[in-house]
């Protein structure tokens, strides 16, 4: 890191050309952040405090959308479904690719192959990903079910994505499917990091592979999971576009998310016709909040995982 | 790793024999730890390369056939790939996605190229706050901004246009591409600038005929990043762009979903069109993407 910060006051000619130079290196970015990312944010803020159908003036009413929002059932939904969604697939998503990369790691021949394999779903984009799962779940031909039926178990198949009780674990399995590949390789750079000495010498001790993991691999790697982790509960809030490709937040609210629900709110059929666009962004502003808060979770763990 | 062994055997003579054995044992236990990974690994990468698999053999069906032939099916035609094509017009949404692509990765190779070289070894007051605040945009979620973002479009007129959403992508992207630039960056010497700022070059030339073409591997790692990224956004084209006509693919992949919801050879069909671009990528250029993916991850 060289980043020290010059002392301000004594700007001599070639010192101050310098600066100027930096300056405007990031002046296009600094320009394209104002435009893009603060100022509709700030504007974001604003209109949550406002009624507003998105045209004509909009109405200020302080802080009445987010008292709304409180007596709103569905809104209340979509936040648990928000946070129970994301700590499943926080969890599911930490531990298995972690053993996957640990399988891995073990130097296969062909292991080139299997990672590029698990990496696959991660880079076609979450439509594919999701309209193909959509017709895999579907309830009379799809994939899943005729597997089912093949293996003799045709008695579970039924309409995963139409039913409330199933709909969520299936979109968590097609989450896994797709993010594994991604976090798995995370790990496996992480674990090209260990000191290998530590290996050979549990070894010699006559550890067991198991107890290797538990007492060298998942303590070594904590600053990595830390990172995971956070990655995921990122994810987790955004939780978003998987849902809205395979279920649109059906059925019924089952699968709806604080992301589903805030852009059928300001985008879907209704839009336009209720003045509901404050409403929708103060959900949006909700979403920011838990997403900053998984942000200093982030900085709170990676600091306690420098402290161990 | 056998080499701790080695010298315990060599220094420990009378207990040679008997380490022998024990290691003869502890090959056989690992010879059978070794076949049940591998056979984990074979099954786990099949069953995530499967649906892909799926997809394939699905569009190569006759329309009339899913339903009544199983899996696998008996009979291919190219016939849902032609129809994809002539129907739904897939290629007009192929090429626009193609020049909204090109064009946000042009521009945020640029631009974060640019930025990140001074973040990384120019000087310049508040350089770290003005760093860090860009950074923690990163972390916004997207749908906290798609709101303001629709009704800026609409005040500037660029709503339902490919350069309002290509503007959006490049002002959401920069954050994130900096950062990899400036990691890049920071791994070049300092001493290269230096002596070329003795010989009394300015930092622009410094930049542009010192740093800039030693920054091929870091920009080849932005570029296929970038590209990987705008080609699968689908949320703010679906919602910035509004006429059928002016639709990228995503967007027509989505809407092909409620139309030909029956219909899945065409479904599958344009899924695979929809993927050719990006795994050809991702393929040829493994390294530099796996590359990119992590370096974002781990060097915060």
């Amino acid at each position: 890191m060289s980043a020290s910060t010059a002392t301000v006051g004594r700007y001599s000619g070639p010192k101050l050309q310098r600066y100027l130079v930096g300056y405007l290196f990031i002046l296009p970015i600094v320009a394209f952040f104002l435009t893009f990312v603060l100022y509709p944010f700030a504007r974001s803020f604003y209109i949550s405090l406002t009624q507003w159908a998105g045209f004509g003036v909009p109405r200020f009413v302080g802080l009445m959308n987010y008292q709304n929002l409180l007596d709103d059932p569905i809104f209340w939904q979509s936040l648990r479904t928000t946070l129970v969604y994301t700590v499943v697939s926080t969890i599911l998503q930490t531990i298995l690719p972690l053993l996957l990369a640990v399988l891995l790691a073990a130097g296969w021949r062909g292991s080139v192959l299997f990672r590029t394999i698990f990496f696959m779903p991660q880079v076609v984009s979450l439509v594919v990903s999701g309209v193909l799962w959509q017709i895999m779940y579907d309830g009379n031909f799809g994939l899943i079910n005729e597997a089912l039926k093949g293996i003799g178990l045709g008695g579970l198949a039924h309409n995963w994505l139409a039913d409330p009780n199933t709909v969520l674990p299936a979109i968590l399995v097609v989450s896994l499917w797709q993010s594994a590949g991604f976090f798995m390789l995370i790990y496996f750079a992480g674990l090209q990091g260990i000191d290998q000495t530590l290996y050979e010498a549990a070894k010699v001790d006559g550890a067991t592979k198991l107890k290797e993991l538990w007492y060298i691999t998942v303590p070594m790697l904590r600053p990595v999971t830390a990172v995971v982790v956070t990655l995921n509960v990122l994810g987790g809030v955004k939780a978003f576009e998987l849902i809205f490709v395979m279920t649109g937040g059906g059925p019924n609210h089952a699968s709806e998310v604080l992301g589903t629900y805030l852009y059928g709110l300001a985008f879907g059929s209704t839009a336009g016709a209720i003045p509901v666009v404050g409403y929708a962004t103060a959900v949006s502003m909700v979403v920011f909040v838990l997403g900053m808060a998984a942000v200093f979770l982030q900085f709170w763990m990676t600091r306690r995982a420098r402290d161990v | 790793m056998s080499s701790t062994l080695q010298q315990a055997t060599v220094t420990r003579n009378g207990q040679a024999e008997a380490d022998r054995q024990s290691r003869r044992r502890y090959q056989t236990k690992r010879g059978i730890a070794r076949t049940i990974g591998y056979l984990a690994l074979t099954l786990l990468s099949v069953g995530t390369a499967f649906p892909f698999v799926w997809m394939v053999l699905t569009s190569l069906r006759a329309s009339n056939t899913v339903f009544s032939e199983g899996i696998i099916p008996r009979t291919f035609t190219f016939a849902a790939y032609v129809q994809v094509w002539t129907q739904v017009n897939l290629p007009r949404s192929f090429l626009i996605s193609l020049w909204i692509t090109g064009a946000t990765v042009l521009a945020v190779v640029f631009l974060a190229t640019l930025a990140g070289y001074a973040f990384a070894k120019l000087d310049f007051p508040a350089k770290r706050i003005l760093y860090f605040t860009l950074l923690s945009t990163m972390l916004l979620p997207g749908t906290a901004v798609i709101v303001p973002l629709f009704l800026e479009l609409k005040q500037f007129n660029l709503l339902d246009t490919s350069s309002g959403l290509i503007l959006v992508y490049i002002g959401t992207s920069l954050p994130f591409a900096m950062f990899l630039m400036r990691a890049f960056f920071e791994t070049l010497p300092a001493e290269l600038a230096d002596s070329a700022r003795v010989d009394g070059a300015s930092e622009f030339r410094i930049f542009w005929s010192v740093m800039l073409p030693l920054a091929g591997p870091g920009v080849a790692t932005l570029v296929i990043f970038q590209f990987m990224f705008t080609w699968n956004e689908f949320i703010l084209a679906n919602t910035l762009l509004q006429t059928p006509d002016k639709l990228p693919l995503q967007p027509v992949l989505l809407s092909m979903q409620g139309q030909y919801s029956t219909n899945w050879p065409i479904l599958c069909a344009a899924l695979v069109i929809s993927i050719v671009p990006i795994v050809v990528v991702y393929v040829r250029m493994q390294r530099q993407f796996v590359q990119g993916l992590t370096m974002g991850a781990l060097k915060t």
